[in-house]
This record gives structure tokens, C-alpha cells and sequence, in this order.
């Protein structure tokens, strides 16, 4: 490799830059996130070049590309400060997305608010038509009707449109018809089909997600467009990619298209260093721990994929793209402890966020959180490695005010706050694990984020994992993540119900979908990868499960049909434990990837930290306070290191309690041998 | 403190970190079961519309843990536990048992309860419970609402606790008796499977916590859990004035000439205890809008969770303020062999309603306006080029919410007793599968309740049926004479209309309690589903949102 690479995530506090020189090392740099997320990743990489005694202009030089995360999208839809948007929609059927399908979220809470509308009523408009289910037209369309609802939307000054169809996903003749009219009459605005975004039966969430697609697609489209022009002006000529949900890159173009499939972008990127890792020789079977200062994001690596959901709500819009199945639980280092009203101690989900941040930052904080705990107990040094010194004391009165509460003294409460944390992360991973139904224990634990070295072994040692990973880059995984993730379009297709499986119609349908993709990636230097899979189920259910149909176009068509059948059927038996071959199989949705293979980063020892500490002791608290080792992270050799004791690094720090076990991997990391 | 223990043993007090951390662990492991379920279930009533509910309860069966699924039947299941636990004092590991019947601890025939003992040894410390909603339940209609019943024996196949699965073997033989009793025995045994499983996993996890922690923990940590809960409970309701407060709820009728039937509430407030006295209610009735107790009991508690804060545990303890009072022989209490199936919205809405009605006038910001009542359709035909039967219910047009103190009601968001928790199913789909076009399908201007804040709107349908040949279908519901009750001041939300068009016919309309409805080819109907109860005198409401509504036509 002749070029050097830069990951950029940017997250809640910190942009995270992460350089990748052509011989492979990696300097991480950090810089605070900014409003226009832009500037973030300007300091951010002006930071980075510093690092490595270059200017901006000539790093960028001699930079081949660039992948960013990007939490632009996700917060616009959850602050809902989007723009303007417009729906046309099939007459008689204006209230689909607002009727969220009947459910409303929190049972017992009858007195909640209403969330106010993806689209204001007198924005969704009636176009006269419909289409039936077998694509046939029932209404043709009235286009007098779509300049009607035009002139309001004109009117009303509308920055988006979303073009939300009945049985579109059958026959998107009437849509691009309108889509057109729309484009014609309103040419600044940003026109977004259903048929495009998600050729998917179900209206509610085709019509959710292209109409997320249209609150978020100007934003996204200027925030690239600007920042895309600040490199050009900054010295770079190559590409920027950016992370989708599914955990794929895209072209920016691509990304500003199918802006909604940037709502996962931020944690996806440490899902992709966790795919990256166990390619590396860290297992097949992972579960990504990402702990931050809000939230923990956990997620599953196995046979060398990530596993996909069919979606999620992103504030009140339900998005229903492929994506990484990610689970967020409100908890993380920043999170504040309490007791509720019926006198129970609980941990988050109310967080103290970066300001005023935990009480120890000194910032105003004065209620106790989980980062205070454990600065509390000893785990975490007051002085390491960030831009200021913590401050103990505070901490110190925070905890003592819980802890007069609860009649405990400081240490035990603490060390309660601390279990807490660590039993609700546990939870999490049982819902990312045994929910799905696997078996936690079948798997390696890789955490990171700022806060997770100091409980990863617990939190193992409770789901009875028997191995957990801490990367040297685990404060910044998810940038340096970025670097090695594949360039990836996914498709899909809904197919006719009824009938059983057609071979010949479904290939066809594969071959129009490989195609579209080649065509998106024509510009793409190397190999493309093609993929095939479905959504299926039994025919009187109506959860669909994804089935990988690669080895299934070999033979005739009845070969097909069968041997696809077939793969449901063993799916359906690996997943609930049995399966019905004697009963009818539909095939709901067919899918394509098409990926076009990066050459991946290399981990290794950072160069950026490179000053060795001495072996020093600490005191800390684990069940009684005790004296224990803590070793340099940079100056650990290829011995085994036995807990109690704490590791630390420039960004995180370890703690392994005793009967944790650790070696430390020249790849890049620790591993460690979790006591039970 | 040291303390003697119903089982004989000795108990300390659990530290509140442990108590925490078990209280976590619990609800994972109920909601793990749930989504067990909705997996793995057949019919679509259970994996879409999830119609079905989780719960742990102790050896005393008192709920220690629930999954947020359907309100009316968490306050119910403690009570099936109960009748398995006195008709089987001594379980064995593997048992499964197994009943439905409202006059064996159970709610309404079509709701199975499915309860797996965890054992220490050979006692039962906790029971696994598993409630959901069969597509059939056998008996003289399909989908097991008859409003023709009058006796409970034409209502379908009642199962008092029976001992399905003893020491882990599956009595084969009782299984195909039911099964032969239904309509759709492979969906039957299909769901009674993903039941069983669930419940069974759950076995498995709380096992899992006695292993570790020994039973003196758990059962310690699962006291405090409870009086933590009874304590926050207590500390609401001591917040609110005391008083003896009456509220009334009248139901439409029962199918059977009765009309306006009283479910009367005599609520007493004092201090931190509420007393509710049901026995005002006009007597037991000939048609299916009679409640078992069991479901009476769910239903007051349902009442008396909605005006605590939603952040209570919702375990025995946050219950432990709450009496019932009651006789025997009334619409909210009857006395085999009357029919009850239609008692998990009809009545149980309207106790629901009393009981809220009487307390808005001691803490009116905390009761919420009524929701809407349901108003079911079965239909019944053939598929026009294959001849294949199908059977079609109406899940759309959902009614809507009610207005409270903190806003307007929710739009379509459905009925008292399942709160926002019926999911209907998607057109795309349903036009695929049935031969059903629907012409419309949207929110119903002026049907909310007025008030300070609005109720929610109702749906507005209009589905052509593109038969070959008639269909038949029935009806059952409420809420077509009475509109869902407005509160503090704020108007009731309108009633329910739903007509039907037949070609060449005219038009009439539907009756909520109707069999054998002939609906030719072509048939359209029309559903005008009832909005919201509002909250507060109209007068105050801000001009600037009643404008909003205007221009959003939702008036």
C-alpha cells in the first residue's frame, strides 16, 4: 500500500481520527465534536497530521481515502430538527405512518404525549390512484391531482418531498410518475420514493423509512457536500466514503441518496473492527462491547459476519433498512446513579453526558456516576491521559451524598454502583445473545469505548464467557474500524405472494439486482463480491428469517426451488430448534450485496503512545482495598499477567480482578482469561 | 434482621445492590420468554398482533415479574397460578399444567394459561406463567366469540387445571383430546408448543438464579423488591385526598335485550389504601359481557396501575394498597354457567371506567379520559379463484385514545384493556392474502371527545369485498350506543357507527353483537370506529391547537 488511510467517527464528545501510514502503523488523534460536525473533523485531522510532523495539505496528498461515521443523520432525527417535508401519498390512506401500526410504546403510561408527526396532516396529500397487490392498476393516476397537492407543497415552501405509494413495491410506475412531476415543478427540493428506498411490502415501514429518508436527506446531502469541498480546498483529491448502517461504505453520493442508511453510521464503525479483528485471528465468534459515556452498543461477529437486523425506531421513525443489529442500552461511564421513588438503587438511563460530565471533571457535576465509582475505588488514575487532571474529592462527596441514603459507607457503595453497571450490561448482552438464541459463552468478549476496560471481566465472568479482548486502540476502535470495511450496496426485492417458490422469476430478480449494483460501483478498481439471500418463513407466520441462498442457483429450476426450500428448513431448525417440511415455504423479500474489497488496515502498537510507564501500585477496592500492580500498557511484554491488578493506556485502562489471566498480543491487544 | 421464612428456613436481609440486581434479572428473563414467544408462536393473533403475556410469580403466587404485553391480563394470571397450585399442591420437576376456564381461576375461555413450577428440591418456590389467546377455542362460532351464548358451554372447550406434561412426558392423549376440540388443531399445537417452551425457559433461568444464589437470596431479594414497590404505591396514593368518590359505566347492552348495564364503583381513599366496592353493579346477564373474577380482579388492578406513576413495579406489592369487594351473581363477578368471553374488553372496560370516573373527582390529573371500546368483525368465506375458506378479523380502524392532564389522546391507538398494545396488520399485506380492497383507511375527523385536550381520533374504513360467492361473519364488541367517556369535563369521543353496503341491498347498520351476518359479493363496509374520551372543559382548550386540528382536518 502506497497511500495512507484516515478513519474519522465522530461521536457525542469526541471526533476520533485515526491515520493509517502506508507501512501500516496507526496514530489516533482526538478532537472535541462541533456543531457543524465538519469542523470537528478539520481539527481533527489537523491534529492527527501534527502527530505524524506533516501539514494538512500534504497528508491529504498522499491520502487514497477517507471513511467517516457520521452522527449527523441519527441526531437530526432524534432532535427532530429536520426540514420541511411534503408526502404525497395514495387518496384515501394519508394516516399510515401515523397510526404506528395500532402499537404505542410504554403500556402503562397512559397519560404520554403523542409524538408529533413525521409529517404535519395538512402536508400529506392525496394523489388520485391505486395500484392493487398483484401490480395491476386499479385507479389510474390522476396527474391533476399531484399538481393540486404540488401547488400546497409549492406553497408551503416544503424543502423535501416523500413519495409514498399503495403496493408501489409491486409496480413503481404511478410513484416515478409523480416523483417526476414533483422534481419538474419543485427542482430545489430533495424527492425521495418508496420504491426506491425500500422496494419492500408492508406500507408502514416503506412509508417510515422514505419519509426519514426525505427529513434527512437535504442535511446529509449539504453536510457531505460541505465537507467534500473543505478537503478538496484542504489538499484531497480521493474519495470519502462513509459508513452505513449495515456496516458497508458508501460513496458519498450513494450515502447522500440513501441518507435514512446513515442512521446507524456512528456504531457501526466499531462493529466493523470487530468484523476486521476476527479476521485477524481473534475468533469467529465475537460480541462487540462498545461502552461509552451515554450508551453501550453490543452487537454480535460470527462466522465472520455481523449479524443484521430488518431494522429499528430512530426517534419516533421507524426505519426499516438493513441493519447492523445493534443493541443500545441507556448506561455507560457517565451515567448517573439514584435511588427510585420506591427506594431502589438504579444506574442511568439519565446520564451526565460531557457537561457537566461526571463530578470528578469538575465541570458542575455533582450527582454521582459510574465513572465516579470508579474513580472512587481506585480503578481509574486521577491524573491519566486526558486534557484534565479528575477530581477525587468530588467524586467523593458524590458518592458520600448515595451513600448516607443508602446506609452504606463509600466503598460499598461504589462497589455497588459498579456491580449494578456491570449487571445491566450483562443484560444487555443476554438480549443481543440469548434472545437470538446463542449462547453467550460460545463467544469472545471485544470491548471498547472509553469506560469498558474496567468491566469487561465482570461482565464475561457473569455470562460465564471465558475470554475477553482489550484492544490498544480502545478508546478510538471505531475510527481505526473504518479503515477496514468493504465498500457495500445492498438490494432488495419484495416477491409476489402465493404460489410457492418460483425459481425462474427470482432468478431473474437476482440477476436485475446484481446488475444494479455493479452498475452503482462501475467506478470500483477490484473484484466485486455478490451475495445472495432471502427473507422466508413458514406460510401462517409472519416473522421472516434470513436465509443465505449462495449455493442454491446451481441446478434446474425445480433444483432451485427445492434446494432453497431446504435452506430454510435448516435455518429454522438452527434457530428455534425445529422445522416443518411438511409445510408451505413463502419467500418474502429477495436480497443482493454487492461489495467491492478494501485492502485492510494493520493493527499493531500505536506510535502516537509512546512513552512507557514504570510499574507503579494502587490501591483499590475489590470487596476489601487491597495494593495492586498496574503495568503500562506499551510496556507489557509477551508474559502472562496475572489480576488483581490494572492496565493501563494513553485513552483506557484495564482492570483484571484476580483470576483473570492476560497476555499481550503484538496484533494489538490483550487478551484475557476470565477468572470465574 | 433475621426472620423466619414461610418454607421454615431462616432469611437475612438481602443488600440493595443484590436486590437491584436480581430486579434486573428478572424482567430480563420474562422479557426472554417473551420474545421466545413471539418467535416461535403459529397463529397471527400471537406472533403480530401479540396477544399473549409473561409472568414469575412466587410459591404464594404473587406476581414477582411481568412483560409489558396486554394490561387485562396481568393482573389475572396470579389467579390461574393460584387455582393450578390448590388442584395441585405437589408438582413435580417437568410438570406443565395447563387451564382456560373462567370458573377455575382462569379469564375467558379463548385466553390459555400454561404454569411450569420452579422446585427447590421438592417444593415450589416460583411458577412460570404463560397467558395467550388461541385463534379458536372451539365452540359454536369460529374465533371463539359467540354473542348468540348464553351458557358458557357454547362458548367453547373449558380446561380447569389440568396436569399436561407430567415429570417432563407430554400426555399425548390429553393434548389430542383438546386439539380434536378446536378448529385449527396444527396452530393449536403449534402455540401450545411456543407457550410451553416459554415457560419452560423461564423455569430454566430462575433455576439458574437458585443455583448461584441459593433460594434464602432470591426469595429475600423478591420480599424487598415487593415492599419496595408497595412502599412507592403507597407514597402515590398517600399524595391524594381522602374521600369516598362513586363513578358509573354503562355498557351498550349484551345481545340479549338488556341495555345500559351498570358497572358501579364505590371508591374509598384513605390514607394509602384505596377500597374499591364493585358490589352496586346490576346483576349477572344473559349474554357474553359478564366477567369472571379472576378478570374483575385484573381489571381493578389494571384501573388502579393506569393512575399510579408508569415507573411503579408493576409486582404484587405495588397491589398491596388495592381491595376489591364484591358478590357473586353481578355483571362484574357472574356465576356459572354464564357466558363470559366477551369479559377482557366488556366489561372489563367499563370497571376500568367506574373506577377511574370515581377517582378523577379525588386526583383528576392523574385519570386519563376513556379509551375506546372494541368492536370486532369476523368474516367468514372463500377465496375467489381457489375456493380455499378463510377467516378474516378486523384489527383496523383502531379506536382512539383518551385525553389525560399531560395532552391530547392518542389517534387510533385502540382500547382500554390492551392500551396501545394490538398491532394491526399491514394493507399491503392483507389485500394479498384475503380478497378484501381497502377503498379507505384513515383517521375519523370529529370523532374525539372535546376537552382541555382532545381524545384521540378513530379510524374511518371503507373495504369492498371482491368475493365470488356470500360470506358470513359475526360480530362482537361494544361501544356503538356509548362513546368513550370524557373526564374532569371534557366530552365523550363518538360512538362507534359501522354499516354495511350491499349491492342492489341498501345500506344498514351493523349491531355489535350479531351472528350469521350474510354478506353478499361486493359488499362494502363501512367503519366509523369511536375517538377518544376528552379531559377538561373545552372552554380552555388552547385556541392555537384547536387551529392546529382545523388545518390538520382532524374536526
Amino acid at each position: 500500500m502506497t497511500a495512507w488511510t484516515i478513519g474519522i467517527d465522530v461521536g457525542g464528545t469526541y471526533t476520533d481520527v485515526v491515520l493509517a501510514a502506508p507501512d501500516g502503523t496507526v496514530t489516533v488523534a482526538k478532537a472535541a465534536t462541533t456543531r457543524d460536525q465538519s469542523d470537528g473533523v478539520m481539527e481533527g485531522l489537523r491534529l492527527a497530521a501534527e502527530r505524524v510532523g506533516r501539514s494538512v495539505a500534504s497528508l491529504l496528498a498522499k491520502t487514497g481515502r477517507i471513511v467517516h461515521g457520521t452522527t449527523v443523520a441519527t441526531n437530526a432525527l432524534l432532535e427532530r430538527k429536520t426540514p420541511l417535508v411534503g408526502l404525497l401519498t395514495t387518496e384515501g390512506h394519508r394516516d399510515v405512518v401515523d397510526m404506528r401500526e395500532g402499537l404505542k410504546p410504554d403500556r402503562y403510561n397512559l397519560r404520554m404525549p403523542a409524538p408529533v408527526p413525521l409529517v404535519a396532516r395538512r402536508l400529506r396529500l392525496p394523489v388520485r390512484e391505486r395500484m392493487r397487490g398483484d401490480g395491476s392498476i386499479e385507479v389510474p393516476l390522476d396527474i391533476g391531482s399531484v399538481e393540486r397537492a404540488l401547488d400546497t407543497l409549492e406553497a408551503e415552501r416544503v424543502q423535501a418531498i416523500a413519495v409514498c405509494l399503495l403496493h408501489a413495491w409491486r409496480n413503481p410506475a404511478h410513484e416515478a410518475a409523480v416523483a417526476e412531476a414533483a422534481r419538474r415543478r419543485l427542482p430545489d427540493a430533495f424527492v425521495t420514493t418508496s420504491s426506491e428506498v425500500l422496494p419492500q411490502i408492508k406500507e408502514f415501514e416503506r412509508f417510515s423509512t422514505t419519509i426519514a429518508n426525505a427529513m434527512v436527506g437535504p442535511i446529509i446531502h449539504g453536510y457531505l457536500e460541505r465537507l467534500q469541498s473543505r478537503l478538496r480546498a484542504a489538499g484531497f483529491a480521493g474519495p470519502l466514503f462513509v459508513i452505513m448502517s449495515h456496516g458497508g461504505v458508501a460513496s458519498a453520493a450513494e450515502a447522500s441518496r440513501l441518507a435514512v442508511g446513515t442512521a446507524l453510521s456512528g456504531p457501526a464503525g466499531g462493529v466493523a473492527a470487530g468484523l476486521a479483528l476476527s479476521k485477524t485471528g481473534l475468533g469467529a465468534q465475537l460480541i462487540t462491547f462498545d461502552m461509552g459515556g451515554t450508551s453501550t452498543d453490543i452487537a454480535l461477529v460470527r462466522g465472520g459476519r455481523a449479524s443484521l437486523s430488518g431494522g429499528r425506531f430512530v426517534g419516533d421513525a421507524r426505519i426499516a433498512l438493513p441493519m447492523l443489529d445493534i443493541v443500545t442500552l441507556g448506561a455507560g461511564g457517565g451515567s448517573i446513579a439514584r435511588l427510585d421513588r420506591s427506594g431502589l438503587l438504579q444506574v442511568g438511563p439519565e446520564s451526565a453526558g460531557a457537561d457537566p460530565g461526571p463530578a470528578c471533571y469538575g465541570l458542575g457535576g455533582t450527582r454521582p456516576t459510574v465513572t465516579d465509582a470508579n474513580l472512587c475505588l481506585g480503578y481509574l488514575d486521577a491524573s491519566l491521559g486526558r486534557q484534565r487532571r479528575l477530581d477525587g474529592a468530588a467524586s467523593e462527596r458524590a458518592i458520600d451524598r448515595l451513600a448516607a441514603t443508602l446506609g452504606l459507607d463509600r466503598a460499598a457503595t461504589a462497589a455497588g454502583i459498579h456491580r449494578l453497571v456491570n449487571a445491566r450490561m450483562a443484560d444487555g448482552v443476554r438480549v443481543a445473545t440469548v434472545k437470538r438464541g446463542v449462547d453467550p459463552r460460545e463467544h469472545t468478549l471485544l470491548s471498547f469505548g472509553g469506560a469498558a476496560g474496567l468491566h469487561v471481566c465482570a461482565v464475561a465472568a457473569e455470562l460465564g464467557i471465558t475470554c475477553a479482548i482489550i484492544p490498544l486502540h480502545a478508546s478510538v476502535l471505531s475510527a481505526w474500524g473504518m479503515l477496514n470495511t468493504d465498500l457495500r450496496i445492498e438490494l432488495m426485492r419484495s416477491q409476489p405472494q402465493g404460489g410457492g417458490i418460483a425459481a425462474a422469476p427470482l432468478r431473474a430478480a437476482f440477476a436485475e439486482m446484481e446488475a444494479e449494483g455493479r452498475e452503482r460501483l462501475h467506478w470500483f478498481e477490484g473484484a466485486l463480491e455478490v451475495h445472495r439471500s432471502a427473507d422466508m418463513r413458514y406460510g401462517e407466520q409472519v416473522f421472516e428469517i434470513s436465509v443465505p441462498l449462495d449455493a442454491c442457483f446451481d441446478g434446474d429450476d425445480d433444483t432451485t426451488a427445492a434446494a432453497i426450500a431446504d435452506a430454510f428448513h435448516g435455518r429454522h431448525q438452527d434457530l428455534y430448534t425445529y422445522a416443518l417440511r411438511d409445510q408451505e415455504v413463502v419467500l418474502v423479500n429477495a436480497r443482493c450485496s454487492v461489495t467491492g474489497k478494501f485492502r485492510a488496515a494493520a493493527a499493531g502498537r500505536s506510535i502516537a503512545s509512546a512513552a512507557t510507564q514504570a510499574e507503579r501500585t494502587r490501591r483499590v477496592y475489590l470487596g476489601t482495598w487491597i495494593e495492586v500492580p498496574v503495568h503500562s500498557f506499551e510496556a507489557l511484554g509477551e508474559d502472562e499477567i496475572a489480576g488483581p491488578c490494572i492496565i493501563e493506556a494513553l485513552t483506557t485502562t484495564a482492570l483484571l480482578r484476580a483470576g483473570d489471566r492476560s497476555r499481550f498480543d503484538p496484533r494489538g491487544w490483550l487478551e484475557v482469561a476470565v477468572g470465574a | 434482621m433475621v426472620r423466619t421464612q414461610p418454607g421454615g428456613g431462616i432469611a437475612i436481609t438481602i443488600d440493595p445492590v443484590t436486590v437491584a440486581v436480581l430486579q434486573n434479572r428478572l424482567t430480563a428473563i420474562v422479557e426472554e420468554m417473551g420474545e421466545a414467544m413471539l418467535r416461535t408462536a403459529y397463529s397471527q393473533i400471537l406472533n403480530s398482533s401479540r396477544d399473549f403475556s409473561i409472568a414469575l410469580v412466587d410459591a404464594q403466587c404473587r406476581l414477582v415479574a411481568q412483560a409489558d404485553h396486554i394490561p387485562v391480563h396481568v393482573g389475572a394470571m396470579p389467579w390461574a397460578a393460584r387455582a393450578v397450585a390448590e388442584a395441585f399442591p405437589h408438582p413435580a420437576r417437568g410438570d406443565v399444567f395447563l387451564l382456560n376456564d373462567p370458573y377455575h381461576g382462569g379469564s375467558h375461555l379463548p385466553d390459555l394459561t400454561a404454569c411450569v413450577p420452579v422446585l427447590v428440591g421438592d417444593r415450589t418456590v416460583f411458577w412460570s406463567v404463560v397467558r395467550a389467546h388461541q385463534s379458536d377455542i372451539g365452540g359454536a362460532t369460529h374465533g371463539a366469540y359467540n354473542p348468540a351464548a348464553v351458557e358458557i358451554w357454547q362458548e367453547g372447550l373449558r380446561v380447569p387445571p389440568i396436569r399436561l406434561t407430567e415429570r417432563g412426558e407430554l400426555r399425548e392423549d390429553l393434548l389430542a383430546m383438546l386439539a380434536a376440540n378446536v378448529r385449527h388443531p396444527r396452530d393449536f399445537r403449534g402455540d401450545l408448543a411456543a407457550m410451553i417452551g416459554a415457560a419452560r425457559l423461564g423455569e430454566q433461568r430462575v433455576s439458574t438464579i437458585l443455583g448461584e444464589l441459593g433460594e434464602p437470596v432470591l426469595t429475600g431479594a423478591v420480599d424487598a423488591m415487593l415492599d419496595a414497590a408497595d412502599r412507592h404505591a403507597r407514597d402515590i396514593v398517600a399524595s391524594w385526598p381522602d374521600g369516598v368518590f362513586e363513578g358509573e359505566a354503562l355498557l351498550d347492552d349484551d345481545g340479549h335485550g338488556a341495555t345500559d348495564i351498570a358497572i358501579r364503583a364505590r371508591v374509598t381513599k384513605r390514607g394509602s389504601e384505596v377500597t374499591v366496592d364493585l358490589t352496586g353493579s346490576d346483576p349477572q346477564v344473559r349474554g357474553f359481557v359478564n366477567s369472571s373474577h379472576a378478570n374483575m380482579q385484573s381489571a381493578v388492578a389494571m384501573a388502579f396501575a393506569f393512575l399510579l406513576d408508569p415507573d411503579v413495579a408493576r409486582n404484587e406489592g405495588a397491589f398491596r394498597p388495592l381491595r376489591v369487594v364484591a358478590r357473586p351473581g353481578a355483571v362484574v363477578w357472574a356465576e356459572p354457567p354464564a357466558p363470559v368471553t366477551l369479559c377482557t374488553s366488556h366489561c372489563s372496560n367499563e370497571i376500568v371506567e367506574a373506577v377511574i370516573v370515581a377517582l378523577s373527582a379525588c386526583c383528576p390529573e392523574r385519570a386519563m379520559a376513556g379509551w375506546g371500546r372494541r368492536f370486532r368483525i369476523a368474516i367468514e368465506g372463500a377465496q375467489p379463484r381457489t375456493g380455499r375458506r378463510f377467516i378474516w378479523h378486523l384489527f383496523q380502524a383502531r379506536p382512539g385514545g383518551g385525553a389525560s392532564s399531560c395532552g391530547d389522546g392518542w389517534n387510533a391507538a385502540g382500547e382500554w384493556h390492551s392500551a396501545g398494545g394490538i398491532k394491526f396488520g399491514s394493507v399491503e399485506v392483507t389485500e394479498s392474502r384475503f380478497p378484501l380492497l381497502f377503498e379507505r383507511h384513515e383517521f375519523r375527523p370529529g370523532s374525539a371527545g372535546e376537552g382541555q385536550y382532545r381524545g384521540g381520533t378513530g379510524g374511518d374504513l371503507v373495504l369492498r369485498l371482491e368475493t365470488t360467492e356470500p360470506s358470513h361473519a359475526n360480530t362482537a364488541g361494544d361501544g356503538a350506543r356509548h362513546g368513550a367517556r370524557g373526564m374532569c369535563g371534557g366530552m365523550d369521543g363518538a360512538p362507534h357507527r359501522y354499516t354495511m353496503e350491499v349491492p342492489g341491498g341498501g345500506t344498514r347498520v351493523l349491531r355489535t353483537k350479531e351472528t350469521g351476518i350474510v354478506m353478499p359479493p361486493g359488499t362494502v363496509l363501512r367503519v366509523l370506529s369511536g375517538g377518544g374520551g376528552g379531559w377538561g372543559d373545552p372552554a380552555s382548550r388552547d385556541p392555537e391547537a384547536r387551529a392546529t386540528d382545523a388545518a390538520e382536518g382532524l374536526l
